[in-house]
């Protein structure tokens, strides 16, 4: 039977697992299965899974669980082995290198933080300290049509919010990197300019989590950051 | 700046492991996207969420992005007034209160709001009835009447092309 992979922990893991239930319709129960110094975390998937918020949450639940008791190193949401017999394959093949994973993200979790500026602030100030923008805006609001003059408004705007966006990731990095064992820069999604992932040791979560409460000055007007975590160290593993 | 509470909207438990609980959606993209992938197994289709992954990262072509900046700019000062400097601590205490986010769906907004709103918009309650799937095409609410044909249809077209099935895209 098919089987849906969460997570790759360590045999000292304990894998308090009673009770949690996996993806799928049926909700199954989430199990182990053990390989040399390794287990994988599993459960059966029946028929075709088609992938769900509640899916995600299971997934996610999983993770969570495991995390209560050390460092798992987390799957991607979706993937399934055709029978545990692949699973404990797959894990003895590369043994040596899940292991070294293990290592490195032992002791940690991963925080995601993401940074937005709110527009019309952003907007106003640039408007504000940009004579050129705001004699331009005025040209535009006074009936000028001249094509020319909302292009010259807008790159201008533009060069500004992404020198002020830099900036400010920039800080918010500065300030929050040394806190952490490792850290990678994603592509911010959306209305976002930072997202930011830091591995940070469950020892230091409380100098981290002091030092994010403390960014309220720095990063500009109108910023705002939005902190998850403790997370599995998903941006953490090969 | 603003610390956004934690937990608003869909939540993911920390199943009192001591942490903060995250919004699924800030989330999201770590649980898609990042982890350990063992070539050996298979993934599943995800077509649903491919949708919402592209969907939450439209780039806009620059000239669009210069003129919608153009237009914000303009519609700041309308909306605002000429003495909008003197203004601005009451736009700040609007934003604090957390009222901010749906009014803004401008040059930076757009398409991430339909994203949030197809994962927290129900309740936890039905999140059975709730596929990726159908991420619903939410009313955008803004055709103000405005001179240029080839603006207006900006944000349509847009949503169009991300509703196309594409392929990931992995950094």
């Amino acid at each position: 039977m098919a089987v849906y992979v969460y997570a790759v922990t360590g045999h000292d893991h304990p894998c308090h697992l009673d009770g949690l239930t996996g993806v799928g319709s049926d909700a199954p129960a989430v199990r182990t299965l053990e390989s040399g110094k390794l287990r994988a975390v599993v459960s059966d998937v029946a028929g075709e899974i088609r992938p769900k918020r509640r899916d995600v949450i299971a997934h996610q639940a999983v993770l969570d669980r495991l995390m209560a008791d050390g460092t798992p190193l987390p799957l991607q949401f979706g993937y399934i082995a055709p029978d545990d017999e692949t699973v404990r394959r797959a894990l003895d093949e590369r043994a040596e290198g899940y292991l070294d994973a293990l290592a490195a993200v032992r002791g940690c979790a991963e925080y995601n933080v993401k940074a937005g500026q709110e527009e019309d602030v952003l907007l106003r100030s640039i408007l504000d300290g940009s004579p050129r923008a705001s004699s331009l805006n005025e040209e535009i609001l006074a009936g000028d049509t001249d094509p020319r003059l909302p292009l010259e408004l807008g790159q201008l705007v533009s060069a500004e919010v992404d020198l002020r966006r830099s900036d400010a990731s920039a800080a918010l990095i500065r300030a929050l990197a040394p806190l952490a064992r490792a850290y990678v820069v994603h592509p911010p999604t959306g209305e976002d300019f930072l997202n930011l992932s830091l591995l940070v040791p469950r020892d230091g979560e409380r100098p981290f989590l002091d030092a994010h409460a403390g960014l309220s000055r720095d990063a500009g007007p109108g910023v705002r950051t939005r902190l998850a975590g403790p997370l599995p160290p998903y941006s953490f593993v090969p | 700046m603003t610390m956004m509470p934690q937990g608003a909207g869909t939540t993911v438990r920390g199943d009192g492991a001591g942490g903060a609980t995250s919004s699924l959606y800030d989330v999201l993209e770590l649980i898609l996207d990042r982890g350990l992938v063992i070539d050996v197994f298979v993934r599943v289709s995800l077509v649903g969420i491919e949708l919402v992954k592209i969907d939450a990262r439209i780039v806009v072509a620059s000239v669009d992005t210069y003129l919608r900046f153009a237009e914000a700019c303009n519609r700041l000062d309308l909306e605002a007034g000429r003495k909008a400097p003197a203004q601005l601590p009451e736009v700040v205490g609007d934003m604090l209160e957390g009222g901010s986010r749906g009014k803004t769906k401008g040059a930076l907004g757009g398409a991430v709001e339909a994203v949030k709103q197809s994962l927290t918009g129900g309740d936890d309650e039905t999140e059975d009835a709730q596929e990726w799937e159908e991420p619903e095409d939410e009313e955008r609410e803004e055709p103000e009447e405005r001179e240029e044909p080839e603006e207006e249809e900006q944000p349509v077209r847009r949503r169009r092309t991300a509703r196309r099935p594409a392929r990931r895209e992995r950094e």
